[in-house]
């Protein structure tokens, strides 16, 4: 028998008992539409978590110090893990090119910060400052390597010209506004008592463009910071403009060795912790213009060989991280990434993934039972139909896959059904949770004001998802593939016994005379 | 196979059905060969044994002991598989209560035997039409078997019997379920087919007005052959 005819067979077999074919379908597509969503559940977390890690930092960095050496970098949460080796590594040039060598590394920065205090002024006669501002020297020639991007600018090229954290500028205070600061639009908001919802924090212009103004640092062996930031936080509230216009040329202590240089910013970089704070609140120069700024404040340094704080290893893979995480600690380097944060939330993620899965399952266990019970049914009431086939001579294995076909077909049809029944559904909750925060959001901006997103773009950031879009919900591809095929293998796995009865139906049965 | 072997050998043939006090003997010691292209009438009241004769014959059940050979292949012999590929190749059957499939129409039903053996949709389907017009059913191509008179039913399932050229039909009370003038119709369709291509036909019965459309008539009384005679047709 040809499968063409045993499929059309089987769908005429199939449209003979309708209603019931319908029914067991539907039981298949509650049971695939259930596992499907309750999985995009667990894959929703896993988004959000995604979300959540990258937020803090590029998730392929691993960061490799020595155990004595400067761990200058704070880390948000993200878990350090000694190797408990000795002291005895050192993190130089000879180290970073052991590291460039690691499979899987796609690029290597040492780190070295500005281990003195400094203060960075802009503006006529110094009126803006940033004081304790962080700085940080790393390989300018790795930037893209990295990760790192410029939000605006260009890379610097010369011994003058340094790069700018993303929010440095909201970090200046105007000494001629009493030390006032202008804010940035972080995301955060305020309770606001009248309308009782939550007013976002609107961001204000920097006091000035960081790429037209050069920059002056101060800095020193001995300097304990601006003498007009110091006033301002003692309480010293006498004298303040002239204390500020003053501020370069008054006598503090170790004034004499302070250093002052003259830089221009040529660019600005997006911010991420897990590359330094100065990337997002301070400023970035090459390690060169590090090494001579550290000569000019500490003469003696420069006959010491370089050693770095730390070094920045960006690893080409995700999947890749452990591997090289585990071959810097082989060196004897402390290593510190994400990884292990990532690691936990996932394991997390997956134990609620079974959970819900095995919630979907239950009701997809039901349906398969219900698959073997329309079989099973179906082949008692054709035991006659069976009889007369073997009698003409159908081979048995053609009986077999027609029933088989049967019922994998029910579970396809299920599967099919169920899965994009469940993309609709999914696509409902993500629209109709958008649509509940917009409306918590945007309702205080008064009426009609048409805040938030249209409907043509919450749906379709539900289905594609987006930088800051929540979705709750969350199929992907595999998920639809693995439902339909799931469904299908549970109906062929419940048609198997029904099947199997039929085949052993006697043509004989065939031949009595029963009417 | 050589035209001196008879197209049905029957050697010996004992059916026993062993149930919970005793042993019900079907058949005894049957012995039968039917040369090719004889209409040979399997006669006997009910309980004769005339029906396990003819499932043994078809290969429908094991016998107890002896065999069968049509066409010089012992069918008793044969496993699932080979006898489905037997029965494609050489057996047709008419049924007392047709057996036709419900969900396929009147050309689908007498299309099934050649179905089953691979032959392409439009192939077989042109000969299962060429054979209902035969039958006079030409006009009922597409109709489904609860459309039919029994009459009508029977005429599709001779149709489907021959379909395939086999060399031996199966007729098992054929006209069991019909009125006597259709009887008549039915009967002298199953013979001209036969004659027309010299095949063999085993018809059981227990009607004497059919029985007489055979060549030959085997009576069988409590599992033995007691008469063997031909009719002179």
């Amino acid at each position: 028998m040809n499968f063409a005819d045993i499929l059309r067979l089987c769908v005429q077999n199939l449209f003979r008992r309708k209603s019931r074919t319908i029914l067991t379908v539907l039981g298949v597509i509650v049971g695939c539409c259930s596992i499907v969503l309750m999985v995009s559940f667990g894959q929703g977390i896993n988004e959000q978590n995604e979300r959540s890690l990258k937020a803090m930092g590029d998730l392929s960095i691993v960061t490799a110090y020595t155990s004595g050496g400067g761990y200058g970098m704070a880390m948000a949460s993200g878990g350090s893990s000694s190797s408990g080796g000795s002291g005895s590594v050192k993190l130089d040039d000879k180290a970073i090119e052991s590291f460039r060598s690691i499979a899987g590394v796609e690029g290597v920065t040492p780190v070295k910060n500005l281990q003195y205090t400094a203060t960075a002024k802009a503006g006529a006669g110094g009126r803006y400052i940033d004081d304790g501002v962080q700085i940080m020297g790393i390989d300018m020639s790795q930037l893209d390597a990295m990760g790192l991007k410029l939000t605006e600018g260009d890379k610097p090229v010369n011994e003058k010209q340094i790069l700018a954290g993303e929010h440095v500028v909201y970090g200046f205070m105007d000494s001629l506004r009493n030390g006032a600061m202008r804010s940035y639009a972080d995301g955060s908001c305020t309770y606001s008592e009248a309308t009782g919802q939550c007013v976002p924090t609107e961001g204000e212009d920097p006091y000035f463009n960081l790429l037209t103004t050069p920059i002056t640092l101060v800095t020193g062996a001995n300097y304990q910071g601006d003498p007009y930031v110091q006033n301002l936080y003692s309480g010293g509230a006498a004298g303040m403009a002239g204390g500020a216009s003053g501020a370069g040329a008054s006598g503090a202590d170790g004034q004499s060795q302070n250093v002052t240089l003259d830089f221009t910013v040529t660019g600005v970089l997006k911010g991420d912790y897990n590359k330094g704070y100065a990337t997002t609140d301070g400023f970035v120069m090459d390690l060169k213009v590090m090494q001579s700024l550290l000569k000019k404040i500490d003469p003696s340094s420069a006959a010491k060989s370089m050693t770095y704080d730390q070094a920045l290893v960006k690893v080409a893979d995700l999947s890749q991280v452990p591997v090289v995480e585990s071959q810097l600690k082989a060196m004897g380097y402390e290593t510190s990434s994400y990884e292990d944060l990532r690691k936990s939330m996932e394991e997390g993620t997956r134990v609620i993934q079974l959970i819900l899965g095995g919630i979907g399952a239950v009701s997809l266990l039901v349906a398969a039972i219900g698959i073997a019970n329309t079989m099973v049914m179906s082949v008692s009431e054709r035991t006659r139909e069976i009889g007369i086939m073997k009698a003409l001579g159908c081979y048995v294995r053609d009986i077999r896959v027609m029933f088989l076909t049967e019922a994998g077909a029910i579970g396809f049809f299920g599967g099919v059904i169920g899965a994009a029944l469940s993309a609709f559904v999914s696509l409902g909750i993500n629209v109709g949770g958008m649509w509940l925060s917009s409306m918590s959001s945007s309702s205080s901006d008064g009426s009609g004001s048409g805040g938030g997103a249209s409907f043509g773009t919450m749906v379709w950031q539900a289905i594609v998802g987006g930088e800051d879009v929540t979705r709750y919900s969350v199929i992907p591809w595999w998920l639809y593939l693995f439902a339909i095929l799931f469904a299908t293998c549970v109906g062929l796995l419940f048609g198997f016994g029904p099947a199997n009865k039929a085949v052993k139906i006697p043509a004989l049965d065939a031949i009595k005379n029963e009417q | 196979m050589p035209p001196s072997h008879p197209m049905i050998e029957v050697r010996h043939l004992r059916k026993e059905y062993p149930t919970a006090d005793e042993t019900v003997v079907a058949l005894e010691d049957v012995n039968l060969a039917i040369p090719r292209g004889q209409i040979c009438c399997i006669y006997g009241e009910s309980g004769s044994g005339k029906s396990t004769l003819l499932n043994q014959l078809a290969g429908m059940e094991k016998p107890t002991r002896g065999g069968v050979r049509i066409g010089g292949v012992v069918v008793s012999a044969l496993d699932e598989n080979e006898l489905a590929a037997f029965r494609q190749r050489h057996l047709g059957f008419v049924f007392q209560s047709y057996n036709l499939l419900p969900n396929l129409n009147a050309v689908e039903n007498v299309a099934m035997p050649l179905m089953f053996r691979g032959v392409p949709k439009d192939r077989r389907e042109a000969a299962a039409r060429g054979i209902l017009k035969r039958v006079g059913l030409g006009k009922r191509l597409t109709h489904y078997p609860t459309q039919m008179s029994g009459g009508q039913q029977q005429r599709v399932g001779i149709a489907r019997a021959f379909v395939a050229r086999p060399e031996v039909v199966f007729a098992d009370e054929p006209t069991g379920n019909l009125d006597s003038k259709t009887k008549v119709d039915v009967m002298e369709m199953i013979c001209s087919f036969a004659r027309d291509l010299n095949q063999t036909i085993v018809l059981v019965t227990h009607d004497d007005n059919m029985a007489q459309y055979a060549d030959r008539i085997v009576t069988l009384l409590d599992g033995r052959v007691v008469d063997d005679r031909l009719t002179g047709n």
